[in-house]
Formats: C-alpha cells, sequence, structure tokens
C-alpha cells in the first residue's frame, strides 16, 4: 500500500508543475492536480498485475489429446461440447495462460476489500471479490462476496502461488478448473490458545458445475426435473491447526463440503443425447504441511492433501429419439497428491509432485461399472526466481490419468510434458501467507 | 457430550484472561522485544516473531505467529516496509483489530527517527528497494533513545497504572544507554575515515554516524545476489582505494566476501544485525557491544 502510495505520490509531485506551467493558474486545472484540495489519489488501492504464459511440449497432438479425459471423473468430449464449454488446456507452442489484476484497500475503519480480475485473451472474469470485517471481537472475521471457499489447504490459493505449473488431478477433478470459488459468506473465529486453531464455516450458492449446482434442470418437453436452489445450496466447514517443533512448522486441516447437485450436460437438447444428475454430494478432504527451515534462506516442504467425494441421486439420460431414463447412482471417488519442494538458495528452488484419482466406483441401478482407478501423474520441477517479483519454472509431468475410448473401451493414453513457465507480477501486490 | 463441549470452550476462551493482568507485547524482530524488556520488565509479556539470525526481509509467515498476535495487545513494529513482505497477511488473519495499524495498540518505531537514503524516485528496476528510506535505522546506538522514548510512550498509554514504573526503567536504561554510547564512540572514533565494503545496506547508520566510508556493497541491488561481473567491478574498486573491512550479515552467503578477503588480504567481518545473531549478542547493549567487538578486532 505504502510503496503504491508513495510512486503515486511521486508522480503527483512531478507531475504538478507541469500541469500548472501547461494550463495556467486557472483554477480549473488546478482542481485536477495534486495541488487540488478534492484531490484523491492518495487513496488509490493497492493494483497489482500477474502476467503467466508457458511454453508446452506435449507427445500428444493437440487434436488427439482433446479427446482423452479420466472416465467418470471430468466428462467425455462429446458431452463437454454438447454442454458448450470445452475444458481449456495448455496446448502444444506457447500459451498465454492468464493475467490477474488485484485490487486491495481498506474500505473504512470496520471493512477491507479484494478483488481479482481474471484476464484471458478473450474474455474477462471476475474470480474473486470480498469483503472482509476487521474489527470483529474475539477473533471473528467475516467475509462476503465472492470467494475461494477455504475448504483444505491449496484451494484458497491463487494459481500464481502455487508451486507447480498446473493444478492436482483431484482439485480439477471435483472442482474444475477454477477451484471451488463461489457467492457466499463466511465466518472464521481464531481460538486464543499459544498453538494456532482456526475454524471456519461457509455459506455458498453452490454452483460449482463439477460436483454441485444450483440451476434448475428441464427436459426437452420443458417438464421440471429438478428446481433450482431457492438460496445457498451449498455448506463448507473447516478446522486449521499449526504449531512449530524447533524450525518444523506442522499445518494441518480438515474440511468438509455438503451440498445438492445438480449437475446438467444437455439434458434439455432436442434430437440429441444428454445426461443430468441430480442428488447430493459431499467431498471430505484432510491436509498436512511439513515446512523445515534449514537457514535462512533454505527449507523443504512436505504438503499433501487427500479429498474423497460421494455423490448419491438419480441420473437423468436423454436419447436422440428423446425419451429420457432415470436410474438411481451412487459415486464414490477420491484422490490425493503429495509433493515435496525445496528452496535451496535464495533463487533457486525444485520439487516433486504425486497426483493420483485413487477410488473410482459408480453404480447405476445397483451394478457397478468397469471403470479404471487409481489413475497417476508424476511431476517434477526446477524453479528459478530473479527477485521475489518473477519466476520461471521448467516442469515435466508423466501423465497416467488420461483414457480414449476410441476403440469403445477405456484405453490408457500415457503422456509426457514439459511445461516452461513465466510468472511475473508488478505494482502493489500483497505478501502471501503461509 | 454438548455439555462438555460447551464447558471445554468456555475454558478455552477464558482460560487466557486469567493471566491477563500483563500487557502483552508481541514485536515482529528481536532487538524490539529487548528494548521493551528493558522498560516494561515484570510488568509485560514479551514475545517476538522474526529469528534475529534470519534476513529481517524474507521471514517464513508461519500460522503460530498468527496465534501470537491474536492474543497480543501491543504490536511493536520497526516499520519502514522491512516487515511488508510477510507480517500483512499475518496481522489480517489474526482477526485481532487492537494490534491493527491506527489502533492504540499497534506501534510503527520508524515514526520516531529520521530514516536516511529516502530514494527521489522509485521503481523496482533498482531491485528489493525501500521507498521510505533505509529501514535498518535500529543500527545506530543514537536512534535507540527515540525508540526507547515511543516504547515508554505507548506501554504507559496503554497500561497508566504502571506509567512510572515504565518511566522509572526507561530512565534508567536511557542512562546506561548514555554511558554506552559514550564507550562505543570512543571505540568508533578510530575507524573514521575508514573505507569499508558491505554486504547489504545495513549497517549504514552506524558508517555515517562515525565518517566511516561505504565504498560498495557485495549484492549489486537490494535483495540481487552478487554476480561475478558485480564482483569484478567491486575488485576494480578495492585495488584502487585502501579498503580496511568487508561488512557481512550472517544470513547471506559469505562465499564473495570470503574471495574478496582472501585475495586482497582485507579482513571479512561478521556482524550481528539484531539481537540473537550471534550467540553473544543477547540482548540490544551487547549487541552493540559485540558489533563494536568485533570492528575493534
Amino acid at each position: 500500500m505504502k510503496k503504491l502510495l508513495c510512486i503515486i505520490f511521486m508522480i503527483t509531485l512531478l507531475a504538478a508543475p507541469a500541469l500548472r506551467g501547461e494550463n495556467g493558474d486557472t483554477p480549473e486545472s488546478g482542481e485536477e492536480g495534486a495541488g487540488s484540495p478534492f484531490n484523491q489519489s492518495k487513496f488509490v488501492p493497492d493494483i497489482s498485475l500477474i502476467l503467466d504464459a508457458s511454453y508446452v511440449y506435449r507427445n500428444t497432438r493437440d487434436g488427439e489429446y482433446e479427446k482423452l479425459h479420466t472416465p467418470a471423473i471430468t466428462l467425455v468430449p462429446a458431452e463437454e461440447e454438447r454442454h458448450g464449454h470445452e475444458e481449456p488446456f495448455l496446448r502444444n507452442g506457447f500459451n498465454f495462460n492468464y493475467a490477474e489484476i488485484t485490487f486491495y484497500s481498506i474500505v473504512d475503519p470496520y471493512l477491507e476489500l479484494f478483488a481479482v480480475c481474471h484476464l484471458a485473451e478473450e474474455h474477462f472474469g471476475l474470480e474473486e471479490a470480498y469483503f472482509t470485517t476487521r474489527s470483529l471481537p474475539f477473533g471473528f472475521q467475516l467475509r462476503a462476496g465472492k470467494f475461494l471457499s477455504g475448504f483444505g489447504r491449496l484451494n484458497e490459493q491463487h494459481a500464481h502461488y502455487w508451486d507447480f505449473a498446473d493444478q492436482t488431478l483431484v482439485h480439477n477433478a471435483f472442482f474444475g478448473e477454477e477451484g471451488l470459488g463461489e457467492v457466499g459468506a463466511r465466518l472464521t473465529w481464531v481460538a486464543p490458545t499459544d498453538f494456532y486453531l482456526m475454524l471456519g464455516g461457509e455459506a455458498l450458492q453452490g454452483c460449482n458445475t463439477r460436483s454441485f449446482g444450483n440451476e434448475k434442470i428441464l427436459h426437452v418437453d420443458g417438464s421440471t426435473v429438478e428446481d433450482g436452489s431457492n438460496g445457498p445450496n451449498l455448506g463448507v466447514g473447516y478446522m486449521k491447526m499449526s504449531f512449530d517443533i524447533g524450525e518444523l512448522t506442522v499445518l494441518a486441516g480438515a474440511s468438509g463440503a455438503f451440498g445438492k447437485a445438480r449437475i446438467n450436460h444437455g439434458l434439455d437438447r432436442a434430437g440429441k443425447s444428454g445426461t443430468a444428475f441430480t442428488g447430493s454430494t459431499y467431498i471430505l478432504g484432510g491436509d498436512i504441511t511439513l515446512k523445515y527451515q534449514l537457514d535462512s534462506l533454505r527449507f523443504i516442504s512436505l504438503q499433501a492433501e487427500y479429498l474423497y467425494r460421494s455423490m448419491e441421486g438419480d441420473m437423468f439420460r436423454n436419447d436422440a429419439l428423446d425419451a429420457m431414463t432415470r436410474t438411481e447412482a451412487q459415486k464414490r471417488q477420491s484422490g490425493l497428491y503429495a509433493q515435496l519442494v525445496g528452496k535451496f538458495s535464495r533463487r533457486w528452488r525444485c520439487g516433486a509432485r504425486y497426483d493420483l484419482l485413487q477410488m473410482n466406483r459408480v453404480e447405476e441401478s445397483g451394478v457397478e461399472a468397469e471403470l479404471p482407478e487409481n489413475m497417476p501423474r508424476y511431476s517434477g520441477m526446477l524453479e528459478y526466481n530473479p527477485t521475489e517479483f518473477s519466476r520461471f519454472r521448467v516442469q515435466y509431468n508423466f501423465d497416467a490419468s488420461r483414457y480414449g475410448t476410441e476403440t469403445g473401451a477405456y484405453e490408457k493414453k500415457t503422456n509426457h510434458e514439459v511445461i516452461v513457465q513465466a510468472n511475473l507480477a508488478i505494482g502493489a501486490h500483497g505478501a502471501h501467507s503461509f | 457430550m454438548k455439555k462438555t463441549l460447551l464447558i471445554a470452550l468456555a475454558l478455552l476462551v477464558w482460560a487466557p484472561s486469567l493471566f491477563a493482568n500483563k500487557l502483552k507485547v508481541v514485536t515482529t524482530y528481536p532487538y524490539i522485544a529487548s528494548i521493551a524488556s528493558q522498560i516494561g520488565g515484570d510488568r509485560i509479556k514479551v514475545d517476538f516473531l522474526a529469528r534475529g539470525d534470519y534476513d529481517p526481509h524474507t521471514i517464513i509467515p508461519k500460522p503460530s505467529f498468527i496465534a501470537r498476535l491474536r492474543k497480543a495487545d501491543l504490536l511493536i513494529i520497526n516499520g519502514a516496509q522491512m516487515e511488508i513482505g510477510w507480517l500483512p497477511p499475518l496481522l489480517r488473519q489474526s482477526a485481532n483489530p487492537a494490534v491493527n495499524p491506527g489502533n492504540p495498540g499497534f506501534l510503527d518505531l520508524s515514526h520516531s527517527v529520521k530514516l536516511i537514503d529516502v530514494p527521489k524516485s522509485v521503481s523496482r528496476e533498482q531491485g528489493d528497494i525501500h521507498p521510505d528510506g533505509n529501514p535498518h535505522y535500529y543500527l545506530d546506538p543514537y536512534n535507540i533513545p527515540p525508540i526507547a522514548r515511543s516504547i515508554l510512550a505507548k506501554l504507559s498509554a496503554l497500561d497508566s497504572h504502571n506509567a512510572a514504573y515504565y518511566r522509572s526503567r526507561h530512565d534508567e536504561f536511557a542512562r546506561i544507554w548514555g554511558a554506552k554510547s559514550a564507550e562505543w564512540e570512543r571505540k568508533f572514533a578510530s575507524l573514521k575515515g575508514k573505507r569499508v565494503i558491505e554486504y547489504h545496506k545495513n549497517f549504514d547508520y552506524i558508517l555515517r554516524r562515525h565518517g566511516i566510508i561505504l565504498a560498495g556493497t557485495i549484492e549489486p541491488l537490494p535483495g540481487i545476489p552478487p554476480t561475478s561481473k558485480h564482483i569484478e567491478k567491486l575488485e576494480g574498486t578495492i585495488a584502487a582505494g585502501r579498503i580496511s573491512l568487508i561488512l557481512q550479515d550472517v544470513y547471506n552467503a559469505d562465499d564473495a566476501a570470503r574471495h574478496l578477503s582472501k585475495k586482497f588480504g582485507i579482513p571479512m567481518v561478521k556482524l550481528p544485525h539484531d539481537v540473537g545473531a550471534v550467540p553473544p549478542a543477547e540482548g540490544i547493549i551487547s549487541l552493540f557491544d559485540e558489533i563494536v567487538r568485533r570492528l575493534g578486532q
């Protein structure tokens, strides 16, 4: 904040004589200048821009890769196409991943506001925009707006803070590319204990299309399959605790998300097959981080997270002749990641990550589908950080989590990926938490 | 079950208030804690966050710090943006409005002294630059008394019952400090006019105060590790002018300083930058004793 204010102050100081010189001493022109009694430039919030771009080599051609998916977890490409949104992925060659603009400022003595705009080449998205209280007593804090849920460890972190270039398989599977970011409210409480203990609860609209959803689902004939939610659809609760043993920091958390599922993949499109799922979903998660500081500049950190998802309800299918069937369906899925990251000098970091989609049990009318389980991905990365504002990373992925269905059966397709990533930040960007 | 839980929760909330008679002071760095306890004595409970032997700019924001800030009555910081890279998220997450900037339980010590090297313009082209000026102002014995006065004023305002106690402890500390400063001053006199090389601009206040000339820094820009090109340039400087000492901190890699020291036969001195940076520097007085002792060797 101070840094930015200082810059703006300098600019206004420098610009003021120039303005006066050009416009003379007319009061009208002075009104906009630094000398104006109504000048508000000192109240400009902290603004920063983050840029993320990468070069990718993958042994699979883009067209082929597009058709791969993770059975019963990510969707078959045909279904996505019908639903009108394609999962974006890193293409071979140059990728402009995103630019992110962040705004932060204290609103008044009681509130502060934070917003992140996510800019892709052709679209603008509001990733987060929320206010947080700064004056509630007894360790309470209230947040409302659109924000990333505090579920688990990785979900709340922005992509530029991740230790690897891509999202973990399990977060992508259960929450989608943007993570669990929802409109709602959160209450957290920090306990007055000697170690860190935090409890949080969130009431969210629950529009996440991977596990929840709050939109009405219609059939082709206009009849209602499932009503839209009339209020918050998702509840999230978590507990986090942390303590130090010498130079070792332990952070552990347990989280749960409970909501109603309304997932629609083109059930209402006439003359085409489509599916929808309605029912209830819960996701449970456990996370642990162990960070050992070797000295002032070096550390080694182990971070792992496990997620389990259960979905129970009804599966609706619409065929090409618009005949709809309804079956009882149950999904039980789980996944995890574990990553080891070391910072060995002021500028260099390296790490390894193990990603796994583990359990994958889907039952319809009591019949269990034959689906692949234990789908892994192995990653290694090396990072060069010239300063805290720039980062260059090389990452290798051995990805055995994707399948093709060209022959009718699930056919594993192993992908080798090399990602060279650049991530830069300018402006007044706030420090990151642990 | 519910009843037990409620009782447990009530105990958890209520128990700390049993020990509430002492003012709980949290400081970012150990040197502040040392000055605060000189004044506060046994009437306050002082705790610091960052380790004294670590780089003060890049402290890992451990969640356990949040727990300590959560319970603090007073937070004292160095300021001048030294904590900007690690403290703000901790303070936000601690959900303790009392110790936030603008509230009585917050004290920024940089406001009690005059900072040097305030840049005319700032750009990150210049490295990890501090727009408010050099933040290592406390490494000058003459800046300690105004710091102590600010802490005295703050403690007395928050805990007026003990104001007289704080005043007498402060006056005693000021007296000792005055005598110590005179002693250090005499030792510094022999260094006047000498030219030194420094790794990071940690000791500029003390150098400037005593007329010691800074001929160059081992890091090319603040926060940027030395490059071979920069070291080459520095070697030129050393070859051209008589350099008496190479000052190195305890947390940065000292290979460049060692190399220069060996090549030109100039002694390298590792100076503590904070209380706890080296074992003999266990308090604010012994910190300066140790700096002066190491410089005099």
